[in-house]
Formats: structure tokens, C-alpha cells, sequence
């Protein structure tokens, strides 16, 4: 790829262009927050209007956007449990329980500065290694797709702090609804009682806010009557220099994570941060205080989730494959303007890398600004008032759930998912293990059918594809790892004995 | 008008012509402007998607040449279900127009949602996407003939993207003409079976040209037949499927209809601004962005309506065939 400056000092000094990238991570953020409204809508909302743009300036806006609007869901996950969009949902997980706990500022903090970092190293990985990591989104056929969701499933007894038992029957909840809708490899109608709403499956967005937002707005209401201990301004004060350092590896590793997975085609950031939030919570030393407000818990999903940005990107510029749901309305957008991603791309227009590239760069670093002085403003609202705050949060709900499609049959989802949460909560169970086996049901299922017909309904087939097996060998010792330490290290003290 | 000798008093009939005249008027008024509201094209697909993509850029100029305020609704949900339900919904007066895919004609075969194929009125065509049979470029396959006598010995690992969608049927039609076997890889999207193409899991695909013209230019992927009637222009050295003896023609169109009882004017008005717009520079550049051809996507109304009923009879035929409905 030629890096000469003469193609990047025209974009990079175009007040157009800086204005736009401006605009573009503001509202991302405001996007990104709400619920209902995720990063791909708003970049699909944006598109007619950038069609009136030249084509550097209309794709440094939704890129600007697409990256803003990733880290933009990790806002109202933390401070209200309703996270704005699908990627921010594992940041819910501790992000909220900091809430309440009275650290919002630390939590929001820590969610800016691993997405910005996660955001920033995906982007500089997209601009000197696309090429080459183009050609990873080859390697991933269906029987790789499927040992990848049974390791992020390997993780799902241990998830949240519950029983194991608990977050079992929750994740078998989740693979439940997953299955909903017209299957891909039978061409066969399930549980979809002949509402034409259903025929593609049950959108993940209504089940999201039910299960999180509308699950806590029914638990407060019984605790209205009850005295809280008054949040204190501590909820304003923003994270330490030691929690950095504490949270440095998780971001790391996340980042690595997210860029992989966002390579991938057609898995994007939530996957990303589902995956990111169980390898902290997996590498941590101390795994007992995820689901109760770890900083770690926050820091490995915003990281994963803002790094697939970036890894999206790859076979989206290099390949013309979308990443992720987002970067193909972003393909859809470079279309209409009469461009063609694909090998030649960068070759025929050089410009249009640096305005991508310096775009969602600077997203990146306005963000964690927005993020980090904002923080201060943001976590006021976990001191507003019960009464005040979720109400309206319910009215956004609505929103969100209908806005989505304009479907009342979404709204619905939501109410039920909500009843559905809040009953399963009263009896110990969390959100997490359900919100998982939604996230992965529908790719296991899918890439096992379609692995089954690849391999001529020969299992071994499985054995013969090495990225496969390393990832399904990963996944056995990640469940039964911890018994067999127990196990050899209770033989080892018995051969000590004797000797 | 006349007023006869003998008749009711001269005021009635004073009135009566006037309000004659205004009827006649206020018809003619009606006739004239059209359309009078904003018009909305209604789509089955999500914002971002080819189909939404296309739909904007039709609206971008065909806003100027109806003189009127266009809009992209989205009704997603139900493979085209819900979209043809809302718009069978609508008053048949024109300012609703419904774009349609071969998933709409499909849904419609196998009987699904509000309307039947004689509800459909062609007023435009915007692309036309023909889906050619590929192989990857280090195949020892080398023509079409080669991969059917592949697929004699050992099933050919097809990868389509929906059991029952165009390039299922498209594959199954070929297959059985050729009497050769097909193994059906489905996926959710022809970006997955570029990659899978590349990567090996699966033999041959039947994708569209826009979605793989990359790799076919760059040698990743070889074209062994393009299932139309005539040539591409850009793959001018690929045969096409009828030229090889086989009668498969099968394309992911993209066009835009109205429902049967529109009035006639009407109709002719609305193919007059799309068509107007799809001729402006920027549709071009769009086509020409996607990899396709504007003189092979653009039609209008009569070739669009003809294809509509071919794709939709040949549809139902083949799933007559595959035992996904039931002759009735």
C-alpha cells in the first residue's frame, strides 16, 4: 500500500472533512446511548444524506459514526442496565452493578478509555496489515464458526456469580429463542405461529431492552417504599491511574480478541465483546467479583467491542465482505457513491483509505474526550431520583423497541422479555447466560448443519481442520480444566506423601 | 353543453351544467396531478441493504422528475411478507409503490402474504444481477460441462443463500436438466459464500455478479456460465447457460411495482420518472459501483412485467419439481 502523504494531506487538512468527522462522533455517541438505536441504524439513517457528499467526506462521516456509536452503548449500560446497543450489552454485566454501587464516573472512565484504546490499535492494525488479515476471513469456513461458538459457549455455566446449574437453564433459555424463526439449512418454520414477523427470528434488540432495562425498572418499583443509601458524589469521581494499570492486560488481550472476531465475517462487536468479557473474566485472578462490578468486566468487553470497528473494516475494504452488520451498510454507502471495495480499492482511490483511516481515527480520540468529560455530567443521572429516572427510561424503551422495526409485534418482545427476566431474577437467575445463548445459539446450530453437510454428515470431519480442533481442544479443557488441576494435584500430594 | 328547448326550468339546468362542469373539471384535475402526495417505495429489507441502497439511489432523482417528495420505507420482516402486506393495505392510487426481488415472487409461489402474482403491475426495473455458476480459480474444473460431469460421481457442494431463494432454485433447475447432483450448502449471505468459495468448504456457488466480479477479475474465482439469455458485456468471454443447452435463466432483479386496479395513467407517469431517473449520471455511477451494466439493469415496464411472470412461473415450476409445494 502507498503511504505517501500526498494522498493524506488533502484529507487530513479538509475543514469538510474534520467537521464531519466531528459531527459524525457526537451523534454517534447520542445514537450509541439510546436504546434501540444502534451504530448500524445510525450509519443506514446517514446514508441518503451522505449521498449528497463527495465520497472521502460521506465515508469519514459514517465511519466517524460507526465507531462513536460502539462506544456510545456503554453509557446508558452502565449508568440505567438498558444498554444502548447490542455491543454494549456485556458492558451491563459489572458497568451497572458500579453504578449502584456509586463508582459511574470510574465505570464510565474505564469504558472510555478501553474503547478508545481498543478503537485505536484496531485502526492501525486496519492500515498496515488489511491486506494480509483479509485473507484470515478466508480460513473461516462453518466447522471453524462452530468450534469458535462452542469455546465462547464453554464459558457459559461460569458467567455470572449464579449456580451453575441456574445459568445452564438460563442459557438454554437463550438457545430457545435463538432457534425461533425460518431455519437456514431446512428452509423449515419454527415456533413462528404464522406471524410473518417472526420468519426471520426474534430481533435481539427488544429482547435486550427487556431483559435489561424494563427487568430493573420492574425491581425498582418494588423497592420504591425502601430507603436507599444516597449515592454519593464518589459516583462523579473518575477512575485512578492504579485501575489502568489493573485493567492494561484485559485491554490487551481484548483488543486482540475484538480485531479477530471483527475480522471474521458477518460476526461483529457484540460478538467481540461477548467474547472479550469471558477471557477477563476467565484470565482474571480474581473471576468470584465479575457480575459485581469489576472494572475488569467493563474494560474486556468496551475494548473487544471498539477493536472490531477496526478489524470490521478489513475484509469489508480489502475483500468487499462486510465484518459486520454495520460495515455493510458502510459497503452499501461506498456503492452507492460508485465505488467498488475489493482488491482494487485503495490502488484506484488512495485518498479514500487516509479519509477512513484518519476518521475513525480521530472518532476514536473525540470520544474518549466526550467520554472522559462527560463522565463527570453522565453519572449525575444514577443520582436523579427513582421516580423520575425510570419512568423515563420505560418511555425510551418503547421507543427504542418500536423505532427499530415499526413493529408492535417488537414491543411486545420487549414486554415479555421484561416479565420473563424480572420472574427469572426474583428466582436467582441473571441475564448474562440468556443473553449469550441468544448472541450464539443461532451461529452454533447454523455453522454445525451447515459443517454436517460440507463433511458429507462425517463427524471426524471436524478433526481434520487444525483451527478447528485447536479451538474445540480449547473448549473441552476450558470445562473440564479445573477438575482435572483438582484431580492432579490432589495425586500429586498423595505421590509426595509416599515418597 | 347544450341546453335542450323542452325540460326542467332554465336555473336547474344552469346548475346542473355547472356542476357538470366541475365534475368534469375536478376529473380532469385528478388526471393531471398526479402524484399529489409524497410517494413512498416500500422495501422488505433493512436500511443498508442492496435493495434499500438501490431504492435510494431511484429516489435521489426520480424526486426531481416527478416534481414530488419521495420516501424509502422500510417494512421488514417475512421475506417481503409484511412489506406486501402493508402495501396491499394502501389505496391502489400510485403513490404507494412496492420494490421487489425475486424473494417477493417466491414468497408469493409458495403462497405466502396478502397477493397473488396477477396483483402485480410492472412499472420499472432497476438492476438486473445475473447469477453465474463459479468454481475457484485453482479448479481443475474448467467449463460447465466439466462440473456436471463432476457432479455425476460425487454430489457438487453448492453453496446457495437460502433454501427455497433464487440461487437454490436456480442450481436445483440446472442440476436437474443436466442430471447431476447437488449438495446444497445454504448460507445468509453471498459475502459468506465468497469466503467459503475461497476457503474451500464448498465446490461451486451460483452467485450474483456484482457480489463476487472482484475475484473473478482478480483469477480467485473462475465463471463458468452466466444463466441468461444473452452475454454480459463485462464477462463477454463466459457462455451463457441457454447458449450451453440449457434453458436456466435466472437473475436477482430488483425492480418496482404497483398493485393491480392503479389507474393506467398513473402507471404510465410513474414509469416515466423512474425511468428518468435511473438515466441521470449518479444511477450509472451506482451501477457501475455495484460492477453492473445500466443498458442490461434498466427496463421498463413491459420487459420488467414479462420477467416478473417468467421468473415467477419457472419458480414455481421448479418448486413443484423439488417438492417444496404441492401442485394444486
Amino acid at each position: 500500500m502507498d503511504l505517501s502523504l500526498e494522498y493524506a494531506l488533502p484529507v487530513l487538512t479538509d475543514p469538510i472533512v474534520i467537521g464531519l468527522i466531528v459531527a459524525g462522533t457526537v451523534m454517534g455517541v447520542v445514537i450509541g446511548a439510546l436504546p434501540g438505536l444502534s451504530s448500524s441504524m445510525g450509519v443506514a439513517l446517514l446514508l441518503p444524506f451522505s449521498l449528497y457528499l463527495e465520497p472521502i467526506p460521506a465515508i469519514a462521516l459514517l465511519s466517524a459514526l460507526y465507531c462513536a456509536g460502539t462506544f456510545g452503548g456503554s453509557i446508558t449500560a452502565i449508568l440505567i442496565n438498558a444498554p444502548g446497543a447490542p455491543p454494549a450489552v456485556a458492558t451491563a454485566f459489572d458497568g451497572y452493578p458500579m453504578a449502584t454501587k456509586g463508582e459511574a464516573g470510574r465505570a464510565l472512565g474505564i469504558a472510555a478509555v478501553s474503547s478508545a484504546s481498543g478503537g485505536i490499535l484496531s485502526v492501525l492494525v486496519l492500515l498496515f496489515a488489511a491486506p494480509l488479515l483479509a485473507q484470515v476471513a478466508y480460513s473461516f469456513g462453518p466447522p471453524e464458526y462452530f468450534a469458535l461458538g462452542v469455546f465462547a459457549l464453554s464459558m457459559l455455566a461460569s458467567i455470572s456469580g449464579e449456580a451453575p446449574l441456574k445459568n445452564l437453564i438460563g442459557g438454554c433459555l437463550g438457545l430457545l429463542i435463538a432457534t425461533v424463526g425460518i431455519d437456514l439449512t431446512t428452509g423449515v418454520e419454527r415456533f413462528t405461529f404464522g406471524v410473518p414477523e417472526l420468519y426471520e427470528g426474534i430481533q435481539f434488540i427488544p429482547v435486550l431492552i427487556g431483559l435489561f432495562a424494563v427487568t430493573e425498572l420492574l425491581n425498582q418499583a418494588q423497592e420504591l417504599g425502601r430507603e436507599r443509601i444516597a449515592v454519593t458524589v464518589s459516583a462523579l469521581k473518575l477512575p485512578s491511574l492504579d485501575d489502568f494499570r489493573r485493567v492494561k492486560n484485559t485491554i490487551l488481550r481484548s483488543s486482540c480478541i475484538g480485531i479477530f472476531v471483527g475480522v471474521l465475517p458477518a460476526e461483529g462487536s457484540t460478538m467481540a465483546a461477548m467474547v472479550g468479557y469471558n477471557e477477563a473474566k476467565r484470565w482474571s485472578k480474581t473471576p468470584d467479583d465479575f457480575g459485581k462490578g469489576a472494572i475488569e468486566g467493563v474494560a474486556g468487553p468496551e475494548a473487544a467491542n471498539n477493536a472490531a470497528t477496526g478489524g470490521a473494516m478489513v475484509p469489508t475494504l480489502a475483500l468487499g465482505i462486510p465484518g459486520s452488520a454495520t460495515a455493510a451498510v458502510i459497503l452499501g454507502g461506498l456503492q452507492v457513491q460508485g465505488l467498488r471495495p475489493g482488491p482494487y480499492l485503495f490502488e484506484e482511490q488512495p485518498g479514500l483509505l487516509y479519509g477512513i483511516f484518519f476518521a475513525m481515527l480521530l472518532a476514536n480520540i473525540l470520544f474518549l474526550f466526550i467520554g472522559l468529560l462527560g463522565a463527570k455530567v453522565f453519572s449525575r443521572i444514577s443520582l436523579v431520583p427513582r421516580t423520575f429516572l425510570w419512568p423515563t427510561v420505560f418511555a425510551l424503551c418503547f421507543v427504542g423497541a418500536y423505532g427499530l422495526n415499526q413493529s408492535m409485534v417488537d414491543v411486545w418482545i420487549m414486554i415479555i422479555s421484561g416479565l420473563v427476566g424480572f420472574v427469572l431474577k426474583k428466582n436467582g437467575f441473571g441475564p448474562a447466560p440468556i443473553i449469550m445463548g441468544v448472541v450464539l445459539g443461532g451461529l452454533v446450530e447454523t455453522s454445525l448443519a451447515q459443517s454436517m453437510i460440507i463433511f458429507d454428515q462425517q463427524w471426524t470431519g471436524f478433526l481434520s481442520r487444525p483451527i478447528t480442533l485447536s479451538l474445540l481442544v480449547l473448549a473441552v479443557i476450558s470445562l473440564i480444566g479445573g477438575k482435572i488441576r483438582s484431580v492432579l494435584r490432589r495425586l500429586l500430594s498423595r505421590t509426595n506423601r509416599t515418597a | 353543453m347544450k341546453i335542450k328547448r323542452s325540460g326542467p326550468s332554465g336555473s336547474n339546468i344552469g346548475t346542473a351544467a355547472i356542476i357538470s362542469l366541475w365534475l368534469a373539471g375536478a376529473t380532469c384535475l385528478a388526471q393531471d396531478k398526479f402524484p399529489v402526495r409524497p410517494i413512498d417505495i416500500v422495501t422488505h429489507a433493512s436500511p443498508g441493504g442492496g435493495t434499500d441502497a438501490t431504492a435510494r439511489a431511484v429516489v435521489r432523482g426520480a424526486r426531481v422528475a416527478l416534481d414530488v417528495n419521495m420516501a424509502v420505507l422500510p417494512r421488514t420482516g417475512g421475506g417481503g411478507v409484511v412489506a406486501m402486506t402493508y402495501v396491499n393495505n394502501r389505496p391502489r392510487d400510485g403513490h404507494t409503490v412496492l420494490a421487489i426481488t425475486p424473494t417477493h415472487l417466491f414468497a408469493i409461489a409458495r403462497g405466502q402474504g396478502p397477493l397473488s402474482i396477477d396483483d402485480l403491475v410492472g412499472v420499472a426495473r432497476a438492476t438486473d444481477d445475473a447469477i453465474v455458476v463459479m468454481v475457484r480459480g485453482d479448479s481443475e474444473v474448467q467449463t460447465l460441462a466439466e462440473l456436471i460431469q463432476l457432479g455425476r460421481e460425487q454430489p457438487i457442494k453448492w453453496g446457495t443463500t437460502q433454501i427455497g431463494g433464487v440461487d437454490h432454485i436456480a442450481g436445483a433447475i440446472l442440476a436437474q436438466l443436466a442430471e447431476t447432483q447437488l449438495s446444497v450448502v445454504p448460507f445468509s449471505g453471498g459475502g459468506e459464500i465468497v469466503t467459503n468459495l475461497m476457503g474451500g468448504s464448498i465446490d461451486a456457488a451460483g452467485l450474483n455478479l456484482t457480489e463476487a466480479l472482484g475475484q473473478i477479475e482478480r483469477g480467485d474465482f473462475r465463471a463458468l456460465a452466466v444463466m441468461a439469455d444473452e452475454r454480459l458485456s463485462i464477462l463477454s468471454d463466459v457462455p451463457t447457460t441457454v447458449e450451453l443447452g440449457y434453458d436456466v435463466v435466472f437473475s436477482t432483479v430488483r425492480g418496482y411495482i404497483v398493485l393491480n386496479g392503479t389507474p393506467e395513467n398513473r402507471i404510465e407517469i410513474l414509469e416515466r420518472g423512474l425511468l428518468e431517473s435511473m438515466q441521470q449520471p449518479a444511477y450509472h455511477a451506482y451501477l457501475e459501483g455495484s460492477g453492473l451494466e445500466a443498458s442490461e439493469s434498466i427496463a421498463g415496464r413491459e420487459e420488467w412485467d414479462r420477467q416478473i411472470r417468467r421468473l415467477y412461473n419457472d419458480a414455481r415450476a421448479a418448486m413443484i419439481d423439488l417438492g417444496i409445494i404441492e401442485q394444486n
